[in-house]
């Protein structure tokens, strides 16, 4: 079968079954339905008013367990000033010893230059570089 | 109180008279693009025993959501668009019922035999085809083989473009041929 002739039958499809509808009683049976059930913008409403209320609950109740289960911030940090305090109780041989362990901790690339001559660093210049790491 | 408008009112015409809650606008507008509709959904696979049920329900679900036409395409079209989505719905429901699939509506057009003789040859073949397009494809032939609409009009109707209107239609047409070989 040839395009044309495809076009052809498609023009016929469902034509005997149009023509058998009673047009008349179709539009009456529109109305009758559309004035019989009123449109369903208030059940629509209220389905999305459930479902968004149901969202605010789910959000709201993950919100307050994730609360729960997560440590209170900045309990276990420690405040960047009562670090500085405490640096200043240390004798410049306290703060060497504390440098010379964080070398060992720390990878040698991400420790910063000046860390190499410690022992020609006076007290100051030990707080500085304690503080700035 | 408004005057009635004539029947050869254009649709923008109708449409606006059925927003301003004209019942008879709506009536004329069923006059008027019902049997077009029958045979899109007819073409599209709905048995004849649901036709009238689905042509209703089609201009039902319109008229509520009238508001959302804006004269992209002509009403007809978009009409046609709704019935290819209360065709589909229809087919799921029964799927569920298990009463008859969709794809059995064809095959079957209400039980009466003179109906069954009525289709030509070709007719019952290209039913057939048609159920095993995707439902783009089977929409875009209908739209395009049957009701003789351009690719602009079939591409506003749909949310496609026309480029992809005419491969869709290409595609079926090679497709329908195939099977129907």
């Amino acid at each position: 079968m040839n395009e044309e002739k495809l076009i052809q039958a498609a023009k016929q499809l469902g034509a005997s079954a149009a023509e058998r509808l009673d047009v008349e009683a179709t539009a009456r049976k529109v109305l009758e339905r559309l004035r019989e059930q009123p449109a369903p913008r208030t059940v629509w409403t209220r389905t999305m008013w459930l479902r968004i209320a149901a969202a605010v609950v789910l959000v709201v109740g993950g919100v307050f367990a994730v609360a729960r289960v997560t440590p209170e911030r900045g309990s276990g940090a420690h405040h960047p000033d009562l670090i500085a305090d405490e640096l200043r109780d240390l004798s410049t041989d306290d703060l060497r010893t504390l440098l010379t362990s964080f070398d060992q901790i720390i990878d040698e690339s991400v420790v910063p230059d000046s860390t190499a001559d410690l022992p020609e660093l006076d007290t100051q210049a030990l707080r500085e570089l304690l503080k700035e790491g | 109180m408004a005057q009635p408008l004539p029947l050869e009112a254009p649709d923008t015409a109708l449409i606006a008279a059925w927003r301003d809650g004209d019942e008879q606008a709506a009536a004329a507008l069923v006059a008027r693009h019902a049997r077009a509709l029958a045979r899109f959904l007819s073409g599209a696979g709905a048995p004849e025993a649901e036709l009238d049920d689905l042509v209703q329900e089609t201009f039902i679900r319109a008229f509520r959501s009238v508001d959302r036409f804006r004269g992209q395409c002509q009403f007809r079209t978009w009409l046609m668009t709704i019935g290819g989505n209360v065709l589909k719905d229809f087919g799921r429901r029964s799927s569920r019922r298990q009463v008859m699939p969709l794809d059995d509506a064809v095959r079957d057009v209400g039980g009466d035999p003179h109906e069954h003789a009525e289709a030509t040859e070709a007719e019952a073949r290209i039913a057939e085809g048609l159920k095993k397009l995707p439902r783009m494809q089977r929409e875009v032939f209908l739209l395009r083989a049957q009701q003789g609409l351009e690719y602009e009009e079939i591409a506003a109707a749909l949310a496609t473009s026309p480029g992809a209107a005419r491969v869709h239609y290409h595609h079926a047409v090679r497709r329908l041929k195939e099977i129907i070989a």
